[in-house]
């Protein structure tokens, strides 16, 4: 199928002095389902447009397999696109809407109406094929552009929040089939959410933007295992981690009671920078109750059934800092309680600027 | 028992209550009602009084320039009307007149729709400029348009004629019904133009974006997504055009005088009583097999438009 390739594409818009995506740099390997993940503004769905061909590359190049695809219009660029709102065309049924881009290749009645039909087939559309777009339910109607898309096998899938419309319930059921359909495939795609539990579970890897600059691009695991950096931290888990400015005394961290020994890489190069704060992060699943630890007051009690998360107001210094732990379900903490908890799994440690301070 | 008493005072207090609600209702509906009243009424004042009016006289032999008193004839004045020619010819010339200047006028709407449907600087500077047609007075049109552009002797059309070593024309008079639908285009394709436009700056852009993704050329997204896109509000140009159009006078009156090749019904009309002819019995009885005659072939019009429409809704 094909490679996709970002080599300091930048798009500025007219009137406009900050690029909206910035000097991006990215491979996608072939068969990849790559996620662009990150805040509105952030520049994903801009980046998406511009490997579409909509947007306009000011700075750098964009490659499909090699081919330096920049300057190419986007009927020239071989990839099929998935809108928010589907975009159909109002005026035509199901078939000819999946049938649009083939008839424009030139490809013959019969031959189209097979591949429709064929396309059809795999997504659950072939009793809708002759209706019109406004008479389909919601799912229906994004399922017909899914089926837009791979009528023609095109060599890249863009997908730009193709779930954003649906209903809580029908985005977790099709977010999978589009993973499985993906993986059938075996086709590269781009995918563009503002949701961080979509890019975690669909991605093979995901890129996290943000104002326009990629701030890392990992598989999701080592996302959530090693944040590069304090946007990464706080925005990619659910609930998110707990980020604390804390002071460093004798080569530990202080928060409330709690005093967390720094590893060795980070003690060094927190000495070697003369640091005396540090942005201690640590997600409510890795904290647990404890006799001995920080200490405070139970704000509020978040029930989930099989957990809970527990807001502990920590006195820290001058400030309150409320912390999330996360404790199992049948735990007996309600709200004003005192509670101590202690550290119970991986910790991170970013300079005040942001950055992660061991390695990178 | 007691189970019977409650259920007795739920109905009274049941029946109570829905009196308040009808009474309500009716206040609602007033309150709807109220406001259009004026308006209703001044119709009726103007439109249909006049035309029981003109209903009654259809019947009668008036004429204001015998002494004769007014005699009620029956329906001999609509008997007269089959072997009228000029009647006939109005006719001809009406139909000729109203799907031209509609159809040229919606074709040049949609054309200058099209150019200004996209950003370019100056853009509502030359919105303002291309609607101005629109807003000069029919009157004055048609004597711009008679003195300025078609005469033989000062017209800018036979200047330019002329530059290219032809002989000037009098428009007007060679070629009087193409002239007075020159001039109804220049007028109407501004109002296509705005409706149009509306029509195009109301485009889902995801849409069109897609298209040009799926490969298809400008040309091919106008052909395809565009233009059925853009039905109902042709049709709705279409219909409010027809409207207008049929019942154009100051255009033919000023530009042609009602030369036979440009008298369309109207003018026929108003020739053959205020205009002149001094018959207003047999006048009146053309006007209402006119009405008539409009009302059926609008109600077969927007019977097909509105299934035309259905068709997509």
């Amino acid at each position: 199928m094909a490679e996709v390739r970002y080599e300091a594409a930048s798009r500025i818009y007219p009137g406009t002095e900050i690029p909206a995506v910035n000097a991006l740099d990215l491979d996608i390997a072939d068969g990849e389902l790559l996620v662009l993940v990150g805040p509105s503004g952030s520049g994903k769905s801009t980046a998406l447009r511009m490997l579409a061909g909509l947007e306009t590359v000011n700075k750098g190049s964009i490659f499909i397999n090699d081919v330096d695809v920049t300057l190419k219009p986007p009927q020239d660029r071989d990839i099929a696109m998935v809108f928010q709102n589907y975009a159909l065309y109002p005026s035509m049924t199901v078939a000819e809407n999946m049938g649009f881009a083939l008839k424009q290749a030139g490809v013959s009645k019969e031959q189209r109406r097979a591949q429709v039909v064929e396309a059809a087939r795999i997504l659950d559309l072939e009793p809708y094929l002759d209706r019109k777009p406004k008479n389909l339910s919601g799912g229906q109607r994004q399922r017909v552009a899914m089926g837009r898309a791979i009528v023609r096998s095109p060599q890249v899938f863009l997908m730009d929040e193709p779930l954003s419309n649906l209903d809580a319930k029908l985005r977790v059921q099709t977010r999978t089939e589009l993973a499985d359909l993906q993986a059938r495939l075996g086709v590269t795609m781009v995918y563009v959410t503002h949701d961080q539990v979509e890019a975690m579970t669909m991605g093979h890897r995901v890129a996290v933007l943000k104002d326009g600059l990629l701030q890392q691009v990992d598989t999701p695991r080592e996302l959530y295992r090693r944040p590069a950096n304090l946007f990464v931290a706080g925005f990619i888990g659910s609930p998110a981690m707990n980020l604390i400015t804390v002071p460093v005394v004798d080569g530990a961290a202080q928060l409330g009671g709690l005093s967390v020994p720094l590893p060795d890489d980070v003690r060094a190069e927190v000495a070697r920078r003369g640091l005396d704060e540090i942005i201690f992060g640590a997600r409510p699943e890795h904290l647990a109750l404890a006799d001995v630890g920080a200490s405070g007051e139970v704000a509020v009690v978040e029930e989930l059934g099989s957990e809970a998360y527990i807001h502990v107001r920590v006195v820290h210094g001058q400030e309150t800092e409320d912390v999330v732990v996360r404790v199992g379900g049948e735990t007996a903490v309600k709200r004003g309680d005192q509670v101590s908890f202690g550290i119970a799994g991986a910790t991170h440690f970013f300079d005040p600027g942001g950055d992660r301070l061991d390695g990178e | 028992m007691s189970s019977a008493i409650t259920e007795h005072r739920d109905e009274t207090e049941h029946a109570d209550h829905a009196d308040e609600v009808r009474r309500l209702e009716r206040r609602e509906g007033w309150n709807r009602r109220l406001p259009i009243l004026p308006a209703l009424i001044f119709t009726i004042v103007v439109t249909q009084i006049p035309f029981l009016f003109t209903l009654f006289y259809s019947l009668t032999d008036w004429r204001i320039d015998t002494p004769e008193p007014r005699e009620f004839i029956g329906f001999e004045n609509y008997g007269a009307l089959p072997d009228d020619k000029f009647f006939r010819d109005a006719a001809w010339v009406s139909v000729q007149m109203t799907v031209l200047a509609v159809l040229l006028s919606l074709i040049v709407g949609t054309a200058l729709a099209i150019l200004l449907d996209r950003k370019f600087f100056g853009q509502g500077f030359v919105r303002t400029l291309l609607i101005t047609p629109f807003l000069v007075m029919p009157v004055v049109a048609g004597f711009l348009w008679k003195s300025q552009m078609f005469s033989a002797t000062f017209g800018v059309l036979n200047w330019v004629l002329e530059l290219f070593g032809f002989e000037s024309i009098e428009f007007a008079t060679k070629y009087p019904l193409a002239s007075v639908v020159v001039v109804l285009v220049w007028q109407w394709s501004p109002f296509m133009m705005l409706i149009v436009l509306a029509g195009l700056q109301g485009q889902d852009t995801s849409v069109l974006e897609a298209a040009r993704v799926d490969g298809a050329t400008t040309v091919g997204i106008f052909r395809q997504i565009t233009f059925p896109q853009l039905r109902p509000y042709l049709e709705l140009g279409t219909l409010l055009g027809a409207i207008y159009l049929i019942q154009v006078y100051d255009h033919i009156d000023v530009i042609t005088g009602g030369s036979p090749d440009s008298k369309n019904l109207p003018f026929y009309i108003a020739q053959r009583s205020i205009g002149g002819g001094n018959r207003f019995g047999l006048a009146s009885s053309y006007s209402i097999v006119v009405v008539i005659a409009s009302i059926i072939i609008a109600n077969i019009g927007l019977r097909v438009l509105s299934g035309l429409l259905e068709d997509d809704s």
